[in-house]
């Protein structure tokens, strides 16, 4: 049944003392989906992924993976799991590391050797198969990490902060084997506060700010839904001569200003038309123009700011 | 199953592979033969020979009596010098050079007083010797015994009679009988178990502890108990520890078994004499001893290991661990501090108690069990204790452990631990 959702969370609530992690969280990540649980630092987003990975028990709610109320440790053999805080045996040898952890999600040995060697050699690591962990750099730990991560081809890869720490070129290379591993059909829900990776690569997001939901859905509905008219406007001359009408309220409700570039979301009821003939009387040296979608970080960005607020008057309340 | 069994595995391969296994390994064969060879090399090349001087300022035949007995048993050399009491200040600065220059190792004085008094003079570079002195102070008594008793009349025969060597010699009398062994060869099987279950049981636990941090400061902790149940690695781990140390002491009693049997071989490897090697009196160990021994150390290993387990899980560094391990640590010594009172009475009431006392008890037992007889109910009594106190702190331990191995931070009060150990 393609329908079922893989991960289905209802009203999970965790507290920590006085604090409270998570608060009523439900949400429901559809099989195939590559994922991306969106929230600024300290929003729950940890507490709610070792929740799925039954490391610790919600205080209320229910969390159900591939159809059963389990936990994510019997379904082990079909989850990879990437915590945010990473390391290795450092005194071990690597595939050793590898093959090892393969075991403890239930992996026979031969084919833990087998895998092992195989993603070795696809992220350019066979050389150091042999060598202890310790004699490696920090970047190609975290390929090793990866690795122990994929090595057994699960269904569901759930990936706690996959992209923080990493260089421009393990980046890469790991957004590459995210991908890979999506077309090859395997479900991916992974947390992140960086908006513009999540943007390029998740089909379905899920904002949390303050251990609550804030939205979630497909990405272009969330994008639609979002509404308003985004314009992107980029200048030759860093755009002086523009900014009075930038901070025009009565023409551009909110700017993403980065001084040569900037994302406009327009005041109710104006058109790009009205706001790119100001920008040409301006005599500013515009180089782009262009009536764009909102970004997810525009979202993010006005939905947890709202959602502040909001925790902001709950605490004035309270 | 498969699980549990897949850290076993790594837990004792990569101990026994580690130096620190090999070393202590071979060390432990390396220091039964020292212990054993070395007093028998000993006894055989030291002592013996001193040359000494003996200054008799008209002491009569006591002088004769002092010099025969000094003699007997080649333990002493000695040049006679008779002077007069007005010679007696240059005799005896001719003494004092002979000894400056190490012509000779030291002097007697024995005066016409002495026989009365029952004083005498030594003076010598080795005076600090005890084995020296002692031997000097048995031979003036002698001599001086033997004078007196022969000028008030007593018979020479007798005197010569009493005089025949004594000696006590100790042997074990146990339920089975006397057996063969002195009380020299109880004494030093009971230390060296006593010792070897104190070192086996916290070297082995502070393994436990060491391997439960290492996870928790590396943070693979999180990918491992995504996998495992937390009880599942804590019994892999300790499983795997503890086969390392019944590996470690596998290799320790074959080579003691082989040392006991191929004895003789070893002495005359090390050129012992042997008539020096056959003094050498080692232990017989029976199979009952092995198997107790076995027992106490498991039980007694789970125990603190357990206990290690929670110093390891609650804290996040190794200083931390310095401290925090204190009270566990506290708990064990006592079991070695009254190891020369339970030696000294295996079977008086501070042994009884200890025997008792789970933690202690897997010391305290092997070294009574080794020293004397202990009444089979009392043995099962003391497993019984420890096995239900095991179960009740291992029980306690892996509820704190779950919680603490992913806590990081400020170290747990006792407070806290209470509610980890109570929260389901």
């Amino acid at each position: 049944m393609i329908s079922d959702p893989i991960i289905q969370i209802d009203g999970i609530t965790k507290r920590f003392g006085e604090f409270v992690a998570v608060s009523n969280l439900s949400l429901s990540v559809p099989r195939g989906a590559v994922y991306g649980l969106l929230g600024p630092n300290g929003a729950g987003k940890t507490t709610t992924i070792r929740m799925l990975m039954d490391i610790i028990l919600p205080d209320e709610g229910t969390v159900r993976l591939f159809g059963d109320a389990r936990g994510g440790r019997e379904h082990s053999a079909e989850i990879g799991y990437l915590p945010e805080e990473r390391g290795l045996y450092p005194k071990m040898r690597v595939k050793e590391v590898l093959v090892f952890l393969a075991l403890t999600k239930g992996v026979k040995r031969d084919v833990a050797q087998r895998k092992a060697d195989e993603w070795l050699e696809r992220l350019e690591l066979s050389a150091w198969g042999a060598k202890r962990v310790q004699d490696l750099s920090k970047g190609m730990q975290q390929k090793v990490q990866f690795i122990a991560t994929m090595l057994h081809e699960p269904a569901l890869l759930i990936l706690d902060e996959p992209f923080s720490g990493l260089d421009p070129i393990n980046t890469q290379t790991i957004k590459d084997v995210i991908v890979h591993l999506s077309r090859a059909g395997a479900t991916i829900i992974f947390s992140t506060h960086q908006m513009d990776v999540a943007e390029r690569i998740c089909d379905h997001v899920c904002i949390i700010a303050h251990g609550r939901k804030v939205l979630d859905g497909g990405l272009a509905e969330v994008k639609r839904v979002h509404g308003g008219t985004h314009v992107a406007v980029a200048f030759d001359d860093g755009g002086d001569a523009a900014m009075p009408i930038i901070g025009d309220r009565a023409l551009v409700a909110k700017a993403d200003d980065y001084g040569g570039y900037a994302e406009l979301a327009l005041a109710d009821g104006v058109e790009p038309q009205q706001l790119l003939e100001r920008l040409v009387g301006s005599g500013a040296r515009l180089r782009r123009f262009e009536h764009i979608e909102p970004s997810l970080n525009r979202i993010f960005l006005d939905k947890v700011g709202a959602a502040d607020a909001e925790s902001a008057r709950g605490v004035a309340r309270g | 199953m498969d699980k549990v069994w897949a850290v076993v595995r790594r837990e004792f391969i990569e101990r026994v592979r580690s130096k620190w296994f090999l070393i202590s390994t071979v060390l432990g064969p390396v220091f039964m033969i020292v212990v054993t060879v070395l007093p028998a090399v000993l006894a055989g090349s030291g002592g013996g020979g001193r040359h000494i001087g003996l200054l008799d300022e008209g002491s009569g035949t006591l002088a004769d009596r002092l010099v025969t007995q000094l003699e007997t048993g080649n333990q002493f050399r000695v040049d006679r010098l008779s002077a007069s009491e007005s010679g007696a200040a240059a005799a005896m600065t001719e003494l004092t050079e002979r000894v400056q220059t190490k012509a000779i190792d030291g002097f007697l004085v024995v005066t016409g007083a002495t026989l009365e008094s029952g004083k005498l003079e030594y003076r010598g570079q080795n005076v600090s010797s005890i084995r020296d002195m002692a031997l000097l102070q048995a031979a003036a008594r002698q001599a001086v015994m033997m004078e007196r008793l022969t000028q008030r009349g007593v018979d020479p025969g007798v005197v010569q009679e009493s005089q025949a060597h004594i000696s006590v010699s100790t042997l074990r009398i146990s339920k089975r009988g006397t057996t063969g062994e002195t009380g020299e060869a109880t004494f030093f099987l009971a230390y060296i178990i006593g010792f070897v279950m104190y070192m086996a049981i916290f070297l082995y636990s502070v393994n436990v502890m060491r391997s439960v941090l290492e996870e928790k400061q590396t943070r693979i902790i999180e990918v491992l108990v995504s996998s495992l149940r937390p009880f599942q690695l804590l019994l892999g781990k300790v499983i795997g520890v503890g086969g390392v140390g019944l590996l470690q002491m596998g290799v320790w009693g074959v080579a003691a078994a082989a040392l006991i049997r191929y004895r003789l071989a070893v002495f005359a490897a090390f050129k012992v004499p042997a008539q020096a090697a056959a003094a050498i009196q080692l232990p017989a160990i029976a199979g009952g001893m092995v198997a107790l021994v076995l027992a106490y150390f498991l039980l007694g290993y789970l125990l603190y290991s357990a206990m290690f387990a929670v110093v390891g899980a609650i804290v996040s560094s190794d200083s931390e661990a310095q401290q925090a391990q204190m009270p566990v640590v506290m708990l064990l010594i006592p079991g070695i501090l009254v190891f020369p009172a339970v030696l000294n009475d295996p079977s008086g009431p501070l042994s009884h108690v200890m025997g008792l006392v789970p933690f202690w008890s897997p010391i305290i037992m092997p070294i009574r069990f080794a020293a004397s007889d202990v009444p089979p109910a009392e043995l099962a009594a003391s497993l019984a204790i420890l096995a239900a106190t095991v179960v009740g702190v291992v029980w306690v331990a892996a509820r704190i452990y779950r919680v603490g191995i992913l806590m990081y931070g400020k170290r747990p009060g006792i407070a806290e631990l209470v509610r980890w150990a109570r929260q389901s």
